[in-house]
């Protein structure tokens, strides 16, 4: 697997970035973490480790204030089996995944999946709570006056 | 079920009808093809009726961005078109940048919303174009220049929906124009499009609201005069709690050497009124001879957002204030936009200011040459000053709570050139200072994301696209030398940056410059301090410790 992770990863991040409507130069602020991002989340799917937790959240956190639909953002997560399995038709034999080391990155991808969908939904209810703070900030003095 | 989460149906139909960067259509797709779209969390509230007509603005009605017909007055089109001609004939400024650019596009990737979101219209370049093409309409005069776009459309319906998109998309923050080879400030482009956005009554309720309050009450919430003392003298209170010295603020008082005005944020707001209890330290160490005013009680200028004649008026309010009180100079507090209007436009408006005197400082002797016109000097200036005239007794172990970077507002650091001043304080107030990148800082500062009226609530997820570029910075002085606390000359920055770190960056907090001035000022007579302004504790001066080594 670890044999096939840089070109994963270089074809995700084109991928992912492409979800903007402009061409995100690789030097921009959203670009540096996606690739910084998408290269711990690899990291995590290619080592079977769960460590990418923070890595994902890098990446939703991004996801949750973009004016793209809630699908179509996390459509992000569906992409390395595409890539990977793209990858497969034109490699050689040699060097193709077992159908059980597919099966087993498949299904990784799955829970990493519904793990960012988690994660998209807690940014999503922290911009709400943040909308709710500003208000009782900006009244600060206001709503003390108020307070037994 | 949340209304996030679409329609199968709904999903389809969409995916089936709308170009889509997943589908790949949009790359055969040039800007001006591109549909504008208004989803919550992306626009504005616009202006209630009640505060148009208080206002005596333009087509008072109930509207929303997302509504297909936008009750546009009879005869719109000519009254922007007279508008627009009119603005070219009285700002040379705008015929020129609209004329100048060779759309060499080196502004192209500046600016933080199209670094947030990726938005070809978010482009500078762009932005100015989505006026420019209209005026070359009007005013045909330059030839074809892009592929497959005359330069220049018609005046619909979608383009005033696509200025009010892209206008409010925009915080006049003016970091394209440090990298335009010929300057070309796309801030003052968008300062006109929503004037002439404002003749239609295409707005923004978050502007007009502080500005009918402020023009009606002297301050953005509309707190009348009794509340504004009530608070301050509740801050008088805190400080006593906290540090046994009682500070005695004067209102309105006609003969005081000083007129002290500040954005009304500092005097209602959290973290602003810390801010405040830093600026009442403050004078109270030095014995400055000053008052407020609970009429002029708003340094903010939100008339700066909406047109030049209101900008005028409010800013004009602070110098009949200063000159009923018969003061000799104004001093004036952390904020950015009132920086930027006094700076930049003051003393064409309102100017000279000849009744007040040119600002010295009582305590130094510092003439203020600098404030010749305006006679109005910034606080980080001032405090500058005092501290390198040693005229402070500071201890900045105070603050060893706190691990520090600065921000620096768009308008006080590219709208007036201030960059050092605000690091001089900071760096004698505290003993851990880190320096977010270079391309982030000074000229280059990234801003907030909620400047120029965008920072409304039903407007967060545009804010937080907005402000990415300002945070990720912050993020690697976190990450790097641990940053936890980021400090702030403005109080839109105040009020915009803490919702901004709880979404990008949690665990930092939000700081004024003049909250770690008031932590750290050794009063005389005050008994022993164990917490900062906001009673948190302060570090090594725990109750039992012996803390003051001095
Ligand atoms: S940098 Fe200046 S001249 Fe070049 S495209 Fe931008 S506004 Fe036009
Ligand atoms: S002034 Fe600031 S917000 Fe407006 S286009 Fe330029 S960089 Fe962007």
């Amino acid at each position: 697997m670890n044999a096939h992770k840089a070109k994963i990863l270089e074809q995700w991040l084109k991928r992912a970035l492409e979800l903007f409507p402009e061409k995100m130069d690789n030097t921009t602020p959203v670009a540096v973490v996606f690739s910084g991002a998408l290269e711990g989340i690899v990291s995590g799917l290619c080592n079977n480790d769960n460590d990418y937790r923070a890595a994902l959240d890098d990446m939703t956190r991004i996801l949750a204030v973009q004016s793209t639909l809630p699908s179509k953002a996390l459509s992000i997560f569906l992409e390395p089996k595409l890539i990977l399995r793209d990858m497969m038709m034109k490699t050689t034999v040699a060097d193709a995944l077992m159908p059980e080391e597919q099966e087993a990155f498949h299904s990784r991808l799955d829970a990493l999946t519904l793990e960012a969908f988690d994660s998209y939904m807690q940014h999503r209810e922290k911009i709400y709570q943040l909308k709710v703070e500003e208000g009782r900030r900006r009244m600060f003095m206001a709503l003390r006056r108020a307070e037994p | 079920m949340s209304k996030y989460v679409p329609k199968v149906s709904e999903l389809k139909k969409e995916f089936d009808e709308k170009p889509s960067v997943l589908k790949g259509n949009y790359s055969a797709q040039e800007w001006w093809d591109i549909p504008v779209e208004f989803r919550d969390g992306n626009w504005c509230f616009p202006g209630k009726p009640e505060v148009l007509e208080d206002l005596g603005f333009a087509n008072p009605r109930k509207w929303a961005a997302t509504d297909q017909d936008w009750q546009l007055p009879a005869g719109w089109q000519k009254t922007i078109s007279d508008g627009l001609q009119s603005r070219l004939k009285k700002y040379r400024s705008l015929k020129l940048f609209l004329d100048a650019c060779v759309r060499c596009g080196a502004c192209a990737d500046k600016c933080h919303f199209f670094l947030g979101t990726g938005d070809p219209k978010n482009m500078p370049v762009v932005r100015a174009e989505l006026l420019r093409s209209v005026y070359r309409n009007d005013f045909p005069l330059v030839e074809k220049i892009l592929k497959g776009f005359s330069g220049s459309r018609k005046l619909t319906e979608e383009v005033i929906k696509e200025w009010h998109a892209y206008f409010h998309q925009c915080t006049e923050c003016r970091r394209c124009s440090v990298f335009c080879p010929f300057g070309i400030d796309t801030a003052e482009i968008t300062m006109m499009v929503r004037e002439l956005l404002n003749l239609i009554g295409v707005n923004n309720n978050w502007i007009l609201a502080p500005v009918s309050n402020c023009n009606r009450t002297g301050n953005h919430l509309g707190i009348e005069p009794h509340t504004f003392v009530q608070n301050i003298t509740s801050l008088v209170d805190d400080i006593e709690d906290l540090t046994g010295v009682t500070v005695e603020p004067t209102f309105n008082r006609k003969g005081a050497e000083v007129l002290f005005i500040t954005p009304s944020g500092d005097v209602f707001g959290d973290p602003g009124v810390y801010t405040m209890m830093g600026y009442l330290l403050l004078f109270h160490h030095i014995g400055l001879d000053y008052t407020i005013s609970t009429y002029a009680s708003e340094g903010g200028n939100f008339g700066m957002f909406t047109s030049n004649d209101m900008m005028k008026k409010l800013n004009a309010k602070m110098y009949h204030e200063a000159k009923r009180l018969g003061v000799k100079w104004i001093l004036g507090g952390e904020c950015g936009h009132m920086w930027r209007v006094v700076h930049q436009y003051m003393n064409t408006m309102n100017g000279p200011a000849d009744f007040l005197e040119v600002p010295v400082s009582p305590m130094t002797g510092t003439r203020f040459n600098n404030a010749a016109a305006t006679k109005m000097v910034h606080i980080a200036e001032f405090t500058a000053d005092l501290i390198y005239h040693k005229k402070l007794k500071l201890d900045p172990k105070r603050n060893d709570h706190l691990r520090t970077t600065f921000h620096d507002s768009c308008n006080v650091a590219r709208g007036m050139g201030m960059f050092e001043e605000p690091r001089y304080v900071l760096r004698n107030v505290c003993n851990s200072f880190h320096e977010m990148p270079e391309d982030t800082i000074r000229e280059k500062t990234f801003c907030c994301g909620s400047g120029s009226g965008l920072n409304a609530e039903e407007n967060m997820e545009l804010r937080m696209r907005g402000g990415f570029p300002r945070a990720n910075a912050v993020r690697y002085v976190k990450e790097h030398n641990k940053v936890d606390s980021l400090v702030t000359i403005c109080a839109i920055d105040r009020a915009s940056l803490p919702p901004l770190m709880k979404y990008w960056n949690p665990g930092v907090t939000v700081y004024g410059l003049h909250e770690l001035v008031g932590n750290a000022l050794v009063m005389q007579g005050e008994k022993k301090r164990t917490e900062d302004l906001r009673e948190n504790p302060m570090a090594g001066f725990d109750d039992g410790g012996d803390d003051d080594e001095e």
